[in-house]
């Protein structure tokens, strides 16, 4: 079942266009995620959801009802903003009392009642006994959660966060986003996400939204963007991707000497870019492969990280190989993708 | 001088020399000319100095500067919000031109500013004789007064709150409405808390200059003794006429109450500081 939906939507600012024709169809319960590079729309089509700003055409539907011209304040979503934007002046109970104490006096709780539901949502947010501290004597990731709580209060129909972990560290991030999932999991609201981490929108959306430069690329699960992107894009963007000069002939892909399935499927006969990525590649063991001198060797972690140059075309190529032989800087390879993704040169 | 010497100054010699310039500098500046203001007021004694400020006219004078400020502050704070509020919450078209005008009484001479209001309102001006035919007196009057100071003062409040206002974005009104608020309800809990400091501030300078204006008022005032003269022009007319004792009284009360003005300022500021971090800025 559809929950909300952006249907055929165009926003410019000044003459750039931010969304140049998107439809998106949410469905209720759903975690999805808005992903793409920063210009490529995710935010702006965030804010057209939640009323902040408005598109010039196209309609914003929710629950098949067309809201597209309703403001922010009457839509009962909430959001939380990229920098939190938490009152500093308020202490945490107070931030997040803010949404049921602006109620008109006849839908507004008691005291007691706003009390004890702030107190539900400080355990939801695992800050229990937090409630008369400011925002300033809180840690990023604390913020972030009061944040959270705030929009949860008003109880939306709709949750949309903008780069909800894009202030916190490595650490932070990586926990946090694991414990908003189980938010979401918890509460089943409809929830949309903007982030531009790719491992962030593979791991806890429903759905991805790839976008870039105000369109929409693909909208899949994430192990279908992942293994199957459908434009060159999408195959760029995700999964730390080399991109090699090719050629398509037959609707195999050329490189150097080989010639290769194409996991893009059927794509025209012609100059192309093929997209390898770097933990897809073999060493060719006495067979043909791609020639490379390689640069430098990486060591540490799981795999060994290895940097090398194509001797025909000079491109850099990156490859992780997690068994083998020992491999030094200086020597020649003989590669072999096991996975190659060619898409014809746009001209 | 424990390895801990400051890189710029090298030595204690120089150091001092330093300090006891800046000193100094503002024994010269500030500290004497306003000693001397009450020295003066109080030249030939406490009866004296108290007799200058009962005389009739210099009771009118301080009654109107009083008159004078309390219209054209808050109507210019109420004025000032509304602007700088327009200018950092939204975009709309002519925002930069609206920025440029807000600082136009900065830029503009206050005389120009006095002669502009007789130009217009005056009985030889654009709008006299209809004013005349109602029998409305602006120029050589209070109204005049009034808006000759509002002129002048206008840009204080404004100023002071567009660099606050947009450094602080448009987020946490942006959140107040996405929870329901409505205008007035973000305004006054979350636009007003966030600037109060900076507004503040921005009144008490307003109303600094508001009490001690000169120029514009000069021109506008028509000098009445007892009816348009406000305490500035007051404190001109008895120094022209060598009444030294009474003018430095007068003038210490206008000093008076610009040094009131820095008291509050500050304590407001302790005050503010006594509050849980992150408060103010």
């Amino acid at each position: 079942m559809t929950a909300v939906s952006a249907i055929d939507v165009v926003k410019r600012f000044g003459r750039y266009p931010a969304l140049n024709h998107v439809t998106v169809e949410v469905k209720s319960g759903e975690f999805l995620a808005l992903l793409g590079p920063s210009g490529s729309g995710k935010t702006t089509l965030l804010r057209l959801f939640a009323g902040l700003d408005f598109p010039d055409s196209g309609t914003i539907t929710f629950d098949g009802e067309d809201v597209s011209a309703r403001p922010v304040r009457e839509r009962g979503v909430g959001f939380v903003f990229q920098n939190y934007a938490l009152f500093k002046h308020m202490t945490v109970a107070q931030n997040i009392a803010f949404g049921l104490r602006v109620k008109p006096w006849r839908q507004r709780p008691r005291r007691r009642e706003i009390a004890s539901r702030v107190e539900e949502l400080l355990d939801l947010v695992q800050l229990p006994g937090y409630g008369k501290r400011y925002p300033a004597q809180l840690s990023g990731g604390q913020r972030q959660r009061v944040a959270l709580a705030r929009a949860l209060a008003v109880q939306p129909k709709l949750l949309l966060l903008d780069e909800p972990f894009g202030a916190l560290d490595a650490k932070v991030r990586k926990d946090l986003r694991r414990w908003l999932r189980e938010i979401h999991d918890e509460t089943g609201i409809t929830s949309i996400f903007v982030t531009h981490d790719q491992d962030e929108a593979l791991e806890i959306a429903d759905r991805v939204v790839v976008m870039s430069s105000g369109r929409i690329e693909q909208i899949d699960e994430p192990a279908t963007v992942y293994n199957r992107p459908t434009s060159a894009f999408v195959a760029d963007f995700l999964g730390d991707a080399n991109r090699l000069t090719a050629a398509i002939e037959g609707g195999r892909v050329r490189l150097g000497p080989l010639l290769l399935d194409n996991a893009a499927g059927a794509q025209p006969d012609g100059e192309a870019v093929a997209y390898v990525r770097s933990h897809e590649v073999a060493v060719a063991e006495g067979e043909e492969g791609i020639a490379v001198r390689v640069d430098h060797v990486l060591d540490a972690g799981p795999a060994l990280r290895i940097d090398a140059t194509v001797l025909t075309t000079g491109e850099a190529i990156e490859l992780r190989l997690v068994s083998g032989q020992p491999v030094a800087a200086g020597t020649e390879l003989r590669l072999r993708p096991t996975l190659v993704r060619a898409y014809p040169v746009r001209s | 001088m424990k390895g801990r010497r400051d890189p710029l100054i090298s030595s204690r010699a120089s150091r001092a020399a330093l300090v006891l310039a800046a000193i100094a500098y503002l024994v010269l500046v500030l500290i004497l000319p306003l000693l001397s203001v009450f020295g003066n007021a109080l030249a030939k004694g406490v009866g004296v100095f108290m007799d200058s400020l009962k005389d009739p006219d210099a009771r009118a004078a301080i009654h109107l500067t009083l008159t004078v400020a309390a219209i054209a502050v808050p109507l210019n704070t109420i004025t000032g919000i509304a602007g700088a509020w327009a200018i950092t919450k939204f975009d709309f078209p002519g925002k930069g031109f609206l920025v440029t005008l807000v600082d136009l009484p900065f830029s503009v001479s206050p005389v120009v500013t006095g002669l502009v209001y007789i130009l217009l309102f005056g009985a030889q001006g654009l709008l006299g004789p209809i004013l005349a035919e109602h029998n409305i007196k602006i120029v050589f009057a209070i109204p005049g007064i009034v808006l000759a100071t509002m002129f002048v003062t206008f840009p204080f409040v404004a100023r002071e709150l567009i660099p606050l206002m947009t450094e602080q974005g448009r987020s946490d009104e942006e959140a107040a409405m996405s929870l329901g608020a409505n205008g007035w309800q973000t305004f006054f809990r979350v636009t007003l808390p966030n600037i109060r400091w900076g507004l503040l501030y921005g009144v008490l300078l307003c109303n600094a200059r508001a009490m001690g204006e000169f120029g514009a008022v000069s021109v506008v005032s028509g000098h009445i003794r007892g009816e348009t003269n406000t305490m500035p022009l007051h404190i001109e007319i008895l120094y022209n006429e060598y009444n030294y004792v009474a003018a430095f009284a007068v003038a210490s009360l206008l000093a008076m109450l610009a040094l009131v003005t820095l008291v509050l300022k500050t304590v407001l500021e302790w005050l503010s500081g006594h509050e849980p971090v992150g408060r103010g800025h």
